[in-house]
């Protein structure tokens, strides 16, 4: 009789300490986004003195005013959109063609690609020798330069291969009786119910394409440039040391801007997570224990 | 009569055309430029159009974010791939050395009778001397730097002017003198640090040292970290383990321990702005470019800044040493391969080192944005009343007066840009005693001994900065720990390092 409110009791405490930890923790995370929200509508009079916290004081706009002036800043953004939309979708037709085969383990050779897929994975080629490979196959200076080279990564193939074969064998086999073809299988029945899978993995390509500064600098024009870079300029490319410190240590940059910077270039790529959560969590579990 | 008529407009045409036909088309030249962030390159700057119209070049600028500039530019060179027409902004220092010994950049020094007005400059300006100290080991120069006719004194110690009247203090001459104006700051706002820094300590070391007749640390003096140089002697000293070292570094404890320099010096400049703005801080080692922006920031009653020549130290009263050469047009390889390679190169000549091209990136467009009283510069109405200042406000709105991009320095005309408080300052200081000093050039290394040297480098600064550090802060004591600190430097091979500077050097 006496165990049950005991039981109630832990729970409650559990509980208790539970959203305790994870109000905590939203805290953590949201506190600093409020904060940057606010100064980059306040002025920057309001923010060198110390006035802002989590409300804008002085409400201005003319931070993103500015931003919006940068030279290239909409053509950046463009490029942006253009790589995370294409390269996500290039990566998962790739992954997905790939991962289907190397899910069924009576394949012939399969064991060897797979090792060869882990391989990679842990061992690269650096980046000079990536840099004359995507140099000698003529794609600098063009998107392909940043769409194909990563359309496959090898985290993301290992999800998918685990998640496809959770999928239960019989279906196929119904699906061959009827006549259909591998190609129809994989369209019809495996990306059907992938979507989880295909989800997660969408949304970390998405995010690895948002945020990719460094392969678009070294592959890139600077008209092709995508708004990460500008951002990164913006927030740290006064940094520089050596000869040409002073020029560096000159620079400053309105905190209001750096933090209208950081909205603009981040918001879109936050604003994706809520729409894919549900599948984001269940392709993790999934994809994670092999069925 | 008709189709006579329209034969002779027709011909007309034609002869009218003619002149097009007969024009040489614009030779086009890739250029990498180093962008910075608070100064976003535009191609349709005045300057840059009006070049192109001038000296009929088409300038294919590809700028590249500041930070990652080296990255770039590095990569280029190493794979030799891809590389532009021309890097601008960069030197032969450090890899850089690795790459034209190498056979990854155009020795420059074997075309001179390509670049007529280069050399006409550097006769003008009388820097040969200094422009051969960028020579390499094999006696050959790989970029054309930038020249400055005199050393600027940009930046130095700024400080709180109005502070200084209300009190009654002179301005500062020494560092004693400086002492006592913070240690009143400091007894006036006890929750104040006086002193701060933009960016880091190593702004502050590289202003301060030299008046303590060394410069050792990140980013100071002769670019070893641990060795100094002796303007008496020419020759390197081990800076680090001299007793002037230890003099500065008394000092700079001192100043730690009684709250008067500031503890986090490692900041980006917003942090620098609002601790001025807001009394938190007194004095800093900035640039004066700055200093508008600050006091614009404060909400202080009549909070007034201004910047002094530098203080005087047991060393005398010097600033960071300055060369009168800097970074400039660094050509890869690649171009000499083009047809029109000696073409590519008068023309860059011309546009960055010539007469007429030197006053279109120090002025800007005449008729436009200033025209001539005289002998004397006007700029226009918009430029005069801008808030910006007009460094700034042509910089942006022009594109006049951008590292990277203006390679011709005349210090009479740059101070046209400022205001007279500017002048007078940079007069006090080309009026004291070799106020700023001449840099040390890089010596002569071939590749294996410049990896040796390289190596010992990176160990000795990586062992003094910690050492540095904990002297300042009191973790260790100058006193007690100062012959532990020695034989630790010893060990690690400060006089072979020594030794190896010693027998390369260049002067």
């Amino acid at each position: 009789m006496n165990k049950k409110p005991r039981i109630k009791d832990n729970n409650l405490l559990l509980d208790a300490l539970i959203w305790v930890i994870m109000i905590f923790v939203l805290v953590a995370c949201v506190v600093p986004f409020l904060y940057i929200i606010a100064m980059s509508f306040s002025s920057s009079r309001a923010i060198l003195n110390n006035r802002v916290s989590l409300w804008p004081v002085e409400f201005s706009t003319e931070a993103y005013r500015q931003v919006f002036a940068y030279p290239n800043f909409f053509n950046a953004y463009g490029n942006t959109l253009f790589y995370t939309f294409f390269g996500t979708l290039i990566a998962l037709c790739m992954m997905l063609v790939f991962a289907y085969p190397l899910s069924k383990t009576r394949l012939k050779g399969q064991g060897i690609v797979m090792k060869l897929v882990v391989f990679s994975m842990f061992f690269g080629g650096g980046l000079v020798p990536n840099y004359l490979l995507i140099s000698s196959l003529r794609m600098t200076g063009t998107v392909f330069a940043i769409l194909l080279p990563f359309a496959i990564n090898q985290f993301n193939l290992i999800i998918l291969i685990n998640f496809i074969r959770s999928i239960p064998e019989e279906l196929e086999e119904a699906a061959r009786i009827d006549g259909m073809n591998y190609f129809g299988i994989l369209v019809r029945i495996i990306v059907p119910l992938s979507t989880a899978a295909l989800a997660t993995v969408g949304l970390y390509t998405a995010v690895f394409f948002w945020n990719d500064w460094f392969y678009s600098l070294i592959y890139l024009r600077s008209t092709q440039y995508p708004v990460m870079l500008l951002l990164r300029n913006i927030v740290n490319g006064t940094t520089m040391v050596g000869e040409a410190g002073g020029v560096g240590e000159k620079a400053f940059i309105a905190i209001a801007i750096k933090s209208a910077v950081i909205i603009t270039s981040t918001l879109p790529i936050i604003l994706l997570y809520p729409f894919l959560q549900k599948y984001f969590v269940k392709g993790m579990l999934i994809g994670a224990v092999k069925g | 009569m008709k189709k006579l008529v329209s034969l002779l407009l027709a011909i007309l045409m034609v002869l009218g055309l003619a002149p097009l036909a007969l024009m040489e088309e614009p030779i086009a030249i890739s250029l990498y430029y180093s962008d910075n962030a608070t100064l976003p390159f535009r191609q349709d700057w005045p300057v840059i159009q009006q070049l192109e119209k001038q000296y009929n070049v088409k300038l294919n600028f590809e700028p590249i974010p500041m930070a990652d500039y080296g990255t770039k530019a590095g990569l280029a060179l190493s794979t030799g791939e891809n590389t532009p027409d021309v890097m601008l902004y960069l030197s032969t220092g450090g890899a850089y050395a690795s790459y034209a010994l190498n056979g990854a950049i155009v020795p420059i020094s074997d075309y001179a009778e390509w670049t007529p007005h280069f050399n006409a400059r550097v006769e003008e300006m009388g820097l040969q001397q200094d422009v051969d100290l960028n020579r390499l080991s094999d006696g050959k120069l790989y970029f054309l730097p930038s020249l400055y006719d005199l050393p600027f004194y940009d930046g130095g110690l700024i400080m709180r002017e109005d502070y200084l009247k209300a009190k009654g203090f002179e301005p500062p001459k020494t560092f004693d003198d400086f002492y006592n104006i913070m240690k009143a700051y400091k007894e006036d706002f006890p929750d104040s640090y006086p002193l701060t820094s933009i960016v880091g300590l190593r702004v502050v070391q590289r202003m301060t040292m030299p008046s303590f007749g060394v410069s050792v640390g990140r980013n100071t003096g002769t670019g070893t970290g641990t060795l100094s140089w002796n303007y008496d002697t020419n020759e390197y000293f081990a800076g680090a383990i001299s007793d002037e070292y230890k003099a500065y570094i008394t000092f700079m404890a001192k100043l730690h321990a009684e709250g008067l320099l500031d503890p986090e010096l490692e900041q980006d400049n917003a942090s620098t702005a609002k601790k001025l703005a807001t009394g938190a801080a007194m004095a800093v080692y900035g640039y004066y470019d700055q200093i508008g922006g600050w006091e614009q920031a404060s909400e202080i009653e009549g909070l007034k800044l201004n910047m002094y020549p530098p203080l005087e130290g047991p060393g005398g009263a010097h600033h960071q040493p300055k060369s009168k050469t800097g970074g400039g047009l660094l050509f890869p390889i690649g171009v000499s391969k083009r047809a029109d390679f000696e073409q590519v190169v008068r023309k860059l000549d011309e546009v960055f080192y010539s007469e007429e091209a030197a006053k279109l990136w120090c002025f800007g467009v005449e008729g436009d944005s200033y025209t001539m009283d005289g002998d004397k510069v006007v700029y226009n109405d918009t430029i005069l009343g801008s808030a910006d200042g007009i460094y700034k406000y042509m910089q942006n709105a022009y594109g006049t007066g951008c590292a990277g991009l203006q390679n011709v320095w005349y210090l009479e005309n740059e101070l046209t840009k400022y205001d007279e408080n500017y002048a007078r300052i940079n007069a006090d200081v080309a009026a004291m005693d070799n106020a700023i000093q001449y840099t040390v050039p890089v010596p002569s290394f071939d590749d294996i001994t410049a990896e040796d040297a390289s190596l010992l480098q990176t160990t000795l600064l990586d062992a003094f900065n910690v050492w540095d550090d904990e002297f300042r802060t009191g973790k260790k004591s100058i006193e007690t720990d100062w012959d532990a600190f020695v034989q630790d430097m010893k060990d690690k091979g400060i006089e072979k390092f020594l030794e190896l500077y010693n027998a390369h050097k260049k002067l």
